[in-house]
């Protein structure tokens, strides 16, 4: 029984990978397969404070950490309290300025996350994650 | 009179288990279709546990739901069933582990097990779901013994 199972399995682990394989080579160029998020999609500081006045900071982390302290002039927009904080956001935003989202660092998830709802759900344009989060925007503001 | 009795008795049981096969193999084929259709929304899903980096998470994301296809057909078509029964309940058992390990450290994970039609389950359903389908795994795995032994 064991050894039976286990060669059956070992079979559709192997065959699994056939078509997986065709699925990887058919969104090589739709899968970002370095970085959660694509390099398109990402600014640096540098770039995004270049931008000056034709920028507008979406802060995506917990309401008490932008309490805190944030980007001077940056909204809170976190997936929290989305529904209240979105209404507040939209009527500051109009189509020829980007939109540079944040949270806490490199590591974090809630900036891809609030992007990706602004683009899909706001049909935003323009919408860019920063590069190392607010860590790095401390860094560069030393 | 005894024996055909008992004998319409294995059979209506052999046709229950073989619904559990169905269903059970269903479940993991559905929600394999669902997740190759998107594979970078599976790949943030698992990005979102915090455990593996990345380039693993997203080599996951286009693998893992092939290999639950190709297990949920196997125990359709009771065609490498046993290899295929074994897979479902290391995967299922592991997915469990990590989605109460993931509620224990305070991450907000949705597991986008089946697509967008989970969404919005809460971790409950999640969790109940989840143990059900281990339950029908390890039973169903205890009648391929079963019948092998005797």
């Amino acid at each position: 029984m064991k050894l039976r199972a286990v060669r059956e399995g070992l079979l559709l682990v192997v065959l699994a990978c056939l078509p997986a394989i065709g699925e990887g080579i058919y969104f090589r160029d739709k899968i970002s397969w370095q970085s959660s998020i694509p390099a398109s999609e990402l600014v640096t500081v540098d770039r995004a404070r270049a931008w000056g006045d034709g920028a507008i900071w979406v802060d995506a982390r917990p309401d008490e950490e932008f309490a805190r302290d944030h980007v001077p002039g940056a909204f809170s927009l976190n997936e929290d309290h989305w529904n209240e904080l979105l209404p507040q956001f939209l009527p500051n935003w109009s189509p020829e300025k980007k939109v540079v989202v944040y949270c806490s660092a490199e590591s974090c998830n809630a900036a891809r996350d609030v992007a990706k709802r602004l683009r899909d759900e706001a049909q935003l344009k323009n919408v860019f994650v920063l590069q190392g989060g607010w860590e790095e925007w401390l860094k560069k503001s030393r | 009179m005894g024996g055909r009795r008992e004998a319409a008795g294995e059979g209506y049981m052999k046709f229950f288990w073989r619904i559990v096969d169905l269903i059970v193999g269903g479940i993991f084929v559905y929600a394999g279709v669902v997740k190759v259709l998107d594979p970078v929304q599976f790949a943030n899903d698992i990005d979102n546990y915090k455990t593996l980096p990345w380039f693993v998470s997203v080599r996951l994301a286009v693998y893992l739901p092939w290999l639950e296809i190709f297990c949920g057909l196997a125990l359709i078509f009771r065609f490498l069933y046993r290899g295929g029964l074994s897979i479902l309940t290391v995967l299922i058992a592991v997915f469990i582990g990590v989605t109460i390990a993931a509620k224990m450290r305070g991450l907000d994970i949705t597991c986008g097990c089946f697509g967008h039609a989970s969404k919005n389950w809460n971790f409950s359903t999640h969790l109940v779901l989840d143990l059900l389908i281990l339950l029908a795994a390890v039973v169903l795995f205890s009648r391929v013994r079963r019948t092998e032994t005797s």
